[in-house]
């Protein structure tokens, strides 16, 4: 119960913000938005024949990519490294008995819920009011999977965001590091194209790298392209990386915290 | 005995850099770092209860200090032991009962009112409900802030900011506090409110407290000891009043005078150190206030003498310029 009125409390201060929730929404309701543009003009002009997708499942991609980066994508590198390391409010975590990581979870979870919300709004709008046909798999199984799937998503995205923000620690120029970790998640993650149309040479690296498990994967098991024992595969490869990410933040946290200087405080 | 701390070191590595393109070449090549000595080899115990001024100019060590103590920095060498924790280790009970309080940051949220802060603490540091309750009605009460706990955080002043800070910091009831420059940017009424509740709250909860600040006044009014400390070593570590015996070496003399003297035969007594016809303020050696004392009265016209104790002030600025 201890943990559920702390979340409660974050979810205030998140839902106080609703307009920031909002134009974050919007950054992730776009950019999907433009590229079904693009595809729904590749289809137009018959240039998109040969991927092997159907328009409608492209159309139900891009739809629910949006929700999914809302739910799964946590934005918390930012104020790790500016606010938290580099103006030297981690010491205010740190004087405080309760894991900078969970607080951090806490605090972030709550934003994904409210970002959600409006995208499923939208959804809603769109498959209800435009009818706009959204496919997703039929079977309640393989649903309950994916629902599993999405939440080892979202936290191996967050243990990444986490050990991404701590670099702070021994990065001076952040910004650089978080812009080119933003472009690899982009393209790796699905955002840009599903990575089953990736050049055969690209795939399979696209495919096992940890970016893969943040987003795509549940994407598609949503979209019901995955089978039962493709998904125990992602759930297996979403449990390695969760660890070797969780083993990176740990050793990254031990070895920073000695090196905090407090800077700012 | 709460606070000990034997042969504490903090250094830091610092980067050097020459100014200008070339010398951001040579960086590339061949990187230049310095040792900075933050806190260089001090000791001290501070016992139960016991509210402790911590006193030193700008990068003096003050800080690095305290955060050494409350466990937020790791030590270069030395032990320090807190309530029998090693603070770095962050044990859950050593954070329970520990407080540390910086002027220039906060932990509130700023689009919330305070109370949700308060609420977040209630639950990180599991304080049961009725204790909840009976410290926030007395930190309430202390502060006067029962108006503005439903007010959101962002709509406050700067002083009433800084008592919600300090009932966020306290709501666990430490039993030991950390605080670093509590009154920085506040007005003086403000810094008198802040000082009477510090004092209070030490008298109220035998709480110990170690105190930093620019303020003397601070210092003065809620500390007993005292500790100086420049370029991180300390300087002095007792009673604010042995301070005077120790580093004043000399009285002040200071004389209302009945007609104008010439500064040049004022300055025969001692050091002219201010003289506003028909004010003048003498410095002499301690052991020859006396002395001068009945020269003056003797040669001068005078009105009115006084034999005064240096201020405080100006013995601490001389303690850093190291000329006593």
């Amino acid at each position: 119960m201890r943990y559920v009125r702390i979340f409660f409390i974050f979810f205030q201060d998140a839902f106080v913000n609703r307009s920031t929730s909002f134009v974050w929404f919007l950054l992730a309701l776009f950019n999907p938005l433009i590229a079904l543009l693009f595809w729904r003009g590749a289809f137009q002009s018959g240039g998109a024949a040969l991927i092997g997708w159907s328009y409608q499942m492209i159309a139900s991609y891009y739809l629910l990519l949006v929700v999914a980066n809302t739910l799964l994508m946590p934005h918390i590198e930012m104020e790790i490294a500016r606010r938290d390391i580099q103006m030297g409010m981690l010491s205010n975590y740190l004087t405080r008995p309760f894991p900078y990581l969970l607080l951090k979870l806490f605090s972030e979870l709550p934003w994904r819920i409210i970002q959600t919300f409006f995208a499923v709004s939208v959804l809603l709008f769109i498959t209800i009011g435009l009818r706009v046909n959204v496919h997703i798999a039929q079977d309640p199984f393989l649903l309950v999977f994916t629902l599993v799937i999405a939440a080892a998503a979202h936290l191996v995205a967050f243990m990444f965001k986490m050990v991404l923000g701590l670099s702070a620690l021994w990065v001076t120029d952040f910004g650089g590091l978080s812009e080119f970790a933003d472009v690899v998640i982009i393209i790796f993650a699905g955002f840009v194209v599903p990575l089953a149309l990736f050049p055969q040479w690209l795939r399979p690296i696209a495919e096992a790298s940890p970016f893969a498990y943040m987003i795509y994967y549940p994407l598609v098991s949503l979209l019901g392209q995955i089978s039962i024992a493709g998904m125990i595969r992602v759930l297996a490869g979403e449990i390695i990386w969760f660890s070797v990410l969780f083993v990176l933040y740990r050793v990254m946290w031990t070895s920073g915290i000695k090196k905090f200087t407090g800077i700012g405080q | 005995m709460i606070i000990s701390v034997s042969d504490l070191s903090k250094h830091y590595r610092v980067h050097k850099k020459e100014p200008g393109f070339l010398g951001s070449l040579r960086s590339l090549f061949h990187r230049e770092y310095e040792t900075v000595k933050a806190v260089d080899d001090i000791s001290f115990t501070i016992d139960g209860g016991e509210l402790v001024g911590f006193i030193g100019p700008n990068g003096a060590g003050k800080t690095t200090t305290l955060k050494c103590l409350s466990g937020l920095l790791y030590p270069t060498a030395g032990r320090v032991s807190v309530l029998g924790f090693t603070p770095f280790d962050r044990k859950t009970a050593f954070l329970k009962q520990i407080a540390l309080v910086m002027g220039q940051k906060n932990q509130l949220w700023w689009d919330l009112p305070a109370s949700e802060t308060f609420l977040l603490n209630k639950e990180i540091y599991e304080i049961p409900d009725s204790e909840y309750k009976k410290t926030l009605n007395e930190l309430v009460d202390l502060l006067e802030v029962e108006q503005i706990l439903k007010v959101q955080v962002r709509k406050l002043s700067l002083g009433e900011r800084m008592k919600m800070e300090l009932i966020a910091a306290l709501i666990h009831t430490p039993k030991v506090l950390f605080l670093d420059e509590p009154t920085i940017g506040l007005d003086v009424v403000m810094q008198k409110k802040m000082r009477d509740f510090v004092r209070a709250y030490n008298e109220m909860h035998k709480s110990t407290i170690l105190l930093t600040s620019h303020y003397m006044e601070d210092v003065r009014q809620l500390a007993r000891r005292v500790i100086i400390i420049d370029h991180g070593k300390i300087l002095y570590d007792g009673k604010l009043d042995q301070l005077v015996k120790k580093f004043a070496k000399y009285k002040v003399l200071s004389v209302i005078l009945e007609s104008y003297v010439p500064p040049d035969k004022l300055k025969e007594i001692g050091e002219l150190t201010d003289y506003d016809f028909p004010r003048a303020v003498i410095r002499v050696p301690r052991s020859a206030s006396n002395v001068a004392a009945a020269q003056i009265l003797q040669k001068f016209p005078v009105d009115d003498l006084n034999i005064e104790e240096p201020d405080i002030e100006d013995i601490i600025r001389d303690v850093f310029t190291r000329k006593p």
